[in-house]
């Protein structure tokens, strides 16, 4: 519940930077419904010029003018509402998405590690635009719904108050019923999204293995569980979508209703069968008017109805964005001090981490970095390397004593899936150094042991990496994570297992690799349980209940 | 007119899916045409009913004798009202059985597609990115029928119903809604679509590329945020935005011009309805509530235009979907290309001979000139690091991907040449993960032999010792193993897959790292009853690396495959050592 309220106040605090807009929206909307009732009172005098006093046609040309201008004028203001709603969601979605991209990256590696990243995109992409229909739509419907049936009562009781009360009579019911198609649709689109999801689950899952059904040769017989499973869902579909549609036959029944009423009191009262109250007094104009009213009161309603969807799937995806916003970073994202030793890059001072579910990870520990120190972590998995590296790289701040960095330190970090994208071996590149020239680029690859190899490319640097970096293996891509980091400034590289996933023979280049960086003057910390780069570091040194001892290699 | 030829074309085997229930498609419609008749005769009736009633109460209060039969109109209206709310209600969920039905029938039809597809295509795609872009492809061709087929159709009915209507009083106002309301149709479906095509089917791809860029930023955010890059990544995230709703506008745009439009063209159709039955009724043509009742007839039309342009705004969306799954089916392996060779009943002989295999965008191939030799009844471990290519031999043995080049041969037949059904009977394969369904235990077992009964069901649990465990569960062979098997451990999940590798009777069988998770003394014990199963096979194990001292019964050969070298694209042959065993 409260969960709700946080995200419908989240919603509306997002809808309240584009009053301006939706309330441009509703004005075009009011504007649209005045040119309709006015289209249809000219519409009942003209018949009762007509048809009554007899008038020629062509004696009344200028209010068939006068009546094509409305239409027109009703025309441009519906264009205005939607062209309005459409603007204001669109600048709402980029607001929120940038909100939301604004907070991950305050999060940062560390306060995501418990989020799919798939799920999280999810999120930022497909339910910000879940947002759309809600603002464009139905904010803006949300007054008028309000707004027209007065304006619209308003005349209606002008001229028979008993055919304003008739359409009066429906009108307590409305919220009543309002209620009951909200609660059809949020149903509905709980429902759609619980079977569909369920359904999707039960093909992916046949489809995922695919290939095992292939090598069974039973691919025709999951073909027919499919669609089985696909009607099966139907059947069970159907009974809820019974009670949701009723909900707005409900509504749509009133306005049928109504119609039908006025006509029927209307009629009656200008035979002169209706001597009670106003009913002597209609003429076929008021009677004529007060019938194409009677739909019109009703149509806002149904729109609203209409986009009552809108409103649920905005509201359940406002839950889960709010959800993520509601996480709190683990670190204070201000620039950390000087190191308090002459020459050190970085220092670590009793610091102490914890993580909620695990308890204290790190600490209480000290660390001094010497420039071109290579330095080696090793332990069990699950004692706190990753989270030293992380500290160090400032994604997560101490809970207690003081980390020092060199100022305007820059930092390298590779860990065992380096970030591949969609692109070219160059776009790859340039992401550690935007600005870096081909002739750069080369010389990092050389660095990296990656020269022959991308010599031998017949696009050489324009070479385009395949989905997620299909094409390269495990140890490729390990070095051209570490070109990158021959191509960037950084004076600190961190390294979480960079060898984990190589064959010996790739390890042992990636490792010469690491010796030519610090070769530079840069210093390296690598956490890994490996031998190989354990072996090549200066200081050797294991996490042993969050602390730090030093082994001594003989 | 090319293009609509195309367009038809892209469309022609959804709608041939379509007319399968052609039946109940024209029921629905009929249903929405009754709703929308109803909804146009309340309106007309009413106004009908009331300037008689009026005109009627005139002459009486001018002491004219007048009678008007006041109870067939009332009872006309009364029942106009109820048709219109049954009529929508039963329509509304008449049609979305048919949605649902029909929806039922397009994901069986993509799964026999998606069936038919080699690994080399299955593989192009991440599995999940692919799989939601295909459901919802799905779900938007979903939608051909309820918003765009039937709504036109029946508007464009009601159109002439109506026009025919009015041209019994009048026929120049018939005509005139007949042009009117019709080129109003044209626009608002053909007209809409050709404006948002472009835009419509690009938005698809750009939320894909949407996603995918986030992804990647969310996956390197230590990286970029350590090089300080995060901004120019960010930068690049807002220019797809900006491209998808530049986009987005266009199209609200568009759909809004459709709105107006609708407005406009009904509005102008009862201005010049009511002028034409004005200029009848005073030549004395109609009565005057015909008069009357003519606009109304039309005004009611808009409910039938309105949800046309947003619709039709993202035709082009659907056709792009259409498009894309069509193209699926394009890739679909030809079942009819392969041959009809058979297999003899005993033990297989394989033969790789010069093979090379390469991935698309690899910048290495996994196989050059690879060569292996395995003899009726042999059993030969092939061992390599991840990525030397174990996974891909069994895939170009069971026929799941073909060689760039060489050739692999079962009993001198060429592997491609073999019928499916023949190759899926003769060659078993344990791939390197356990693939189970979210199904029952029981249901994962008949995968492979629909036709065993429950004793040798338990009987070869028994040979994994599952038994006993399967006995305990309070569902007994109905429980089920969840997605992917989750419900059970690694070390289960690996044996059901064993268990039912039991069950089958092939000539040749692939093993990829058969005991892996599972502890030595229970894989010794298993390959004990496995040594005795795979007598008189030919068998193929893959393995990550030799060991002597293995729980492989009977292996009679090892060999290596290395990763080739990168340096040299076409080394020459010998980049495996064949050792025999001692």
């Amino acid at each position: 519940m409260t969960q709700a309220s946080t995200s419908r106040a989240w919603l509306a605090g997002l809808a309240r930077a584009e009053r301006r807009r939706l309330g441009l929206a509703v004005g075009c909307g009011l504007v649209a419904g005045i040119a309709t009732v006015a289209q249809l009172v000219l519409l009942a005098w003209l018949v009762t010029s007509l048809l009554v006093e007899g008038r020629a046609p062509s004696t009344l040309l200028l209010a068939f003018i006068a009546l094509a201008a409305l239409m027109g004028l009703r025309a441009l203001a519906q264009w205005g509402q939607e062209t309005l709603g459409l603007a204001a969601s669109l600048r709402l979605r980029r607001r929120a998405r940038g909100e939301l991209l604004d907070h991950l990256e305050r999060l940062g590696p560390v306060g995501l590690t418990g989020h799919h990243s798939a799920s999280l995109a999810q999120r930022a992409v497909d339910q910000v635009e879940a947002l759309d229909g809600y603002v464009a739509r139905f904010l803006p419907q949300r007054y008028l719904a309000v707004l027209l049936p007065l304006v619209i009562l308003a005349v209606v009781a002008w001229l028979d108050w008993l055919a304003a009360v008739f359409l009066l009579l429906a009108a307590p019911l409305i919220p009543l019923f309002m209620a009951l198609v909200g609660m059809g649709a949020e149903r509905l689109n709980e429902e759609q999204f619980d079977a569909v999801a369920r359904l999707s689950r039960h093909f992916i899952d046949r489809v995922r293995g695919i290939t095992t059904l292939q090598l069974f040769g039973r691919t025709a017989a999951a073909t027919e569980e499919v669609h089985a499973a696909a009607d099966d869902y139907r059947r069970r579909a159907l009974r809820p979508l019974r009670l949701a549609f009723l909900s707005s036959a409900v509504l749509e029944f009133f306005a049928a209703v109504s119609i039908a009423v006025v006509a029927i009191y209307v009629g009656f009262g200008l035979l002169g069968y209706i001597s009670y109250g106003p009913a002597d007094q209609l003429t076929l104009f008021s009677g004529l008017l007060a019938l194409l009213l009677a739909p019109e009161f009703f149509q806002p309603l149904r729109s609203l109805a209409q986009h009552y969807h809108d409103r649920a799937s905005a509201l359940g995806a406002a839950e889960g964005m709010v959800a993520l916003l509601d996480e709190t970073p683990r670190r204070s994202g201000l620039a950390p001090p000087a190191p308090h030793a002459a020459g050190a890059v970085a220092e670590l001072e009793a610091v102490t981490v914890s993580h909620p579910e695990r308890g204290r990870v790190l600490g209480p520990m000290d660390l001094t970095l010497a420039p071109g120190e290579v330095l080696a972590i090793s332990g069990p998995s699950g004692v706190g390397k990753s989270t030293l590296l992380q500290l160090l790289a400032g994604f997560v701040d101490p809970d207690s004593g003081h980390r020092r960095l060199r100022t305007r330190l820059e930092v390298a970090w590779m860990d065992q899936r380096p970030l591949l994208i969609h692109g070219r071996l160059a776009d790859n590149l340039r992401l550690a150094a935007p600005a870096a020239d081909d002739a750069a680029l080369h010389r990092a690859l050389v660095a990296a042991g990656l020269g022959e190899l991308v010599a031998g490319l017949p696009d050489g640097l324009d070479t385009r990496l395949g989905e997620r970096g299909v094409g390269l293996s495990g140890g490729q891509a390990q070095r051209l994570a570490l070109a990158r980091v021959f191509l960037s400034e950084a004076r600190l590289v961190l390294l979480d297992e960079p060898t984990e996933s190589l064959d010996a023979e790739s390890e042992a280049v990636v490792i010469e690799a690491l010796m030519a960086l610090a070769a530079e003057g840069r210093s390296l910390v690598i956490a890994s349980h490996r031998a190989a780069p354990l072996a090549c570091a200066d200081r050797h040194l294991t996490l042993r209940d969050g602390r730090l001892e030093e082994v001594i290699h003989d | 007119m090319t293009e609509r030829r195309a367009t038809i074309a892209t469309l022609a085997p959804w709608l041939r899916l379509l007319g399968r229930r052609r039946g109940r498609l024209l029921a629905g419609g009929a249903l929405m045409a009754l709703a929308l008749a109803s909804a146009i005769g309340l309106l007309a009736l009413s106004g009908w009913f009331i300037t008689a009633t009026g005109l009627a109460g005139i002459a009486l209060a001018a002491g004219g004798a007048m009678t008007l039969d006041v109870y067939v109109p009332g009872s006309g209206i009364r029942g106009f009202a109820v048709t219109r709310t049954v009529a929508r209600y039963v329509e509304r969920l008449y049609n979305h059985d048919t949605v649902l039905r029909l929806l039922a029938d397009l994901r069986g039809r993509m799964f026999a597609v998606l069936a038919g597809l080699d690994a080399q295509t299955l593989s192009r795609r991440r599995a999940s990115d692919w799989l939601n872009r295909l459901t919802a492809d799905i779900d938007t061709l979903d939608s051909l029928f309820l918003r765009l087929l039937a709504p036109a159709a029946v508007a464009l009915l009601a159109i002439l119903a109506l026009a025919g209507f009015l041209a019994i009083w009048s026929p120049a106002a018939g005509l005139a809604v007949a042009g009117l309301l019709g080129a109003a149709w044209g626009w608002l479906t053909l007209g809409q679509a050709r404006l948002g095509l472009a835009a419509s089917r690009q938005r698809v791809d750009e939320l894909e590329r949407l996603r995918g860029r986030l992804i990647e930023q969310l996956q390197g955010l230590a990286e970029l945020e350590t090089y300080g890059t995060l901004a120019g990544q960010r930068r690049r995230l807002e220019a797809i935005e900006d491209r998808l709703y530049a986009d987005q506008r266009r199209l609200g745009r568009f759909s809004a011009l459709g709105t107006a439009v609708a407005g406009l063209a009904v509005g102008l159709g009862w201005l010049s309805a009511l002028w034409l039955a004005a200029l009848a009724w005073q030549a004395g043509a109609l009565s005057g509530p015909l008069m009357v009742m003519m606009p109304l007839a039309v005004m009611a039309m808009s409910e039938a235009l309105t949800a046309l342009p947003m619709a039709f705004t993202q035709f082009g969306a659907t056709l792009a979907a259409a498009e894309r799954l069509n193209a699926l089916e394009d890739a679909r392996r030809d079942d009819a290309d392969r041959g009809a060779a058979s297999l003899r009943p005993g033990a297989l002989a394989l033969a790789l001979e010069e093979v090379a295999l390469r991935y698309p965008g690899a910048l290495t191939p996994v196989f050059d000139g690879f060569s292996l030799a395995l003899a009726p009844g042999e059993r030969l471990a092939v061992h390599g690091v991840s990525g030397s290519g174990k996974s891909s031999l069994a895939a170009l043995v069971t026929g799941q991907r073909v060689p760039d080049a060489g050739r692999v041969r079962l009993n001198e037949a060429p592997v491609g040449e073999i019928a499916a059904d023949v190759l899926a009977e003769r060659v078993a394969c344990l791939t390197q993960h356990s693939e189970l369904f979210d199904d029952s235990l029981a249901a994962n077992l008949l995968l492979a032999a629909p036709e065993a009964d429950d004793a040798r069901l338990w009987a070869v649990l028994e040979a994994v010792e599952l038994a006993d465990w399967a006995e305990s569960l309070p569902r007994g062979l109905d429980t089920r193993v969840g997605e992917g098997g989750r419900r059970l451990s690694g070390g289960q999940a690996r044996r059901v897959a064993l268990a039912r590798l039991l069950l089958r009777d092939p000539g040749l069988v692939i093993l990829d790292e058969p005991f892996a998770g599972l502890d030595p003394a229970l894989a010794a014990r298993i390959a004990e009853r496995l040594d005795g199963w795979l007598a008189g096979r030919s068998v193929l194990y893959l393995v990550h690396e030799r060991a002597e001292q293995t729980a492989l019964p009977g292996v009679d050969r090892w060999q290596a495959l290395s990763l080739l070298p990168e340096k040299d694209f076409a080394p020459p042959r010998g980049i495996f050592q064949d050792r025999a065993k001692h």
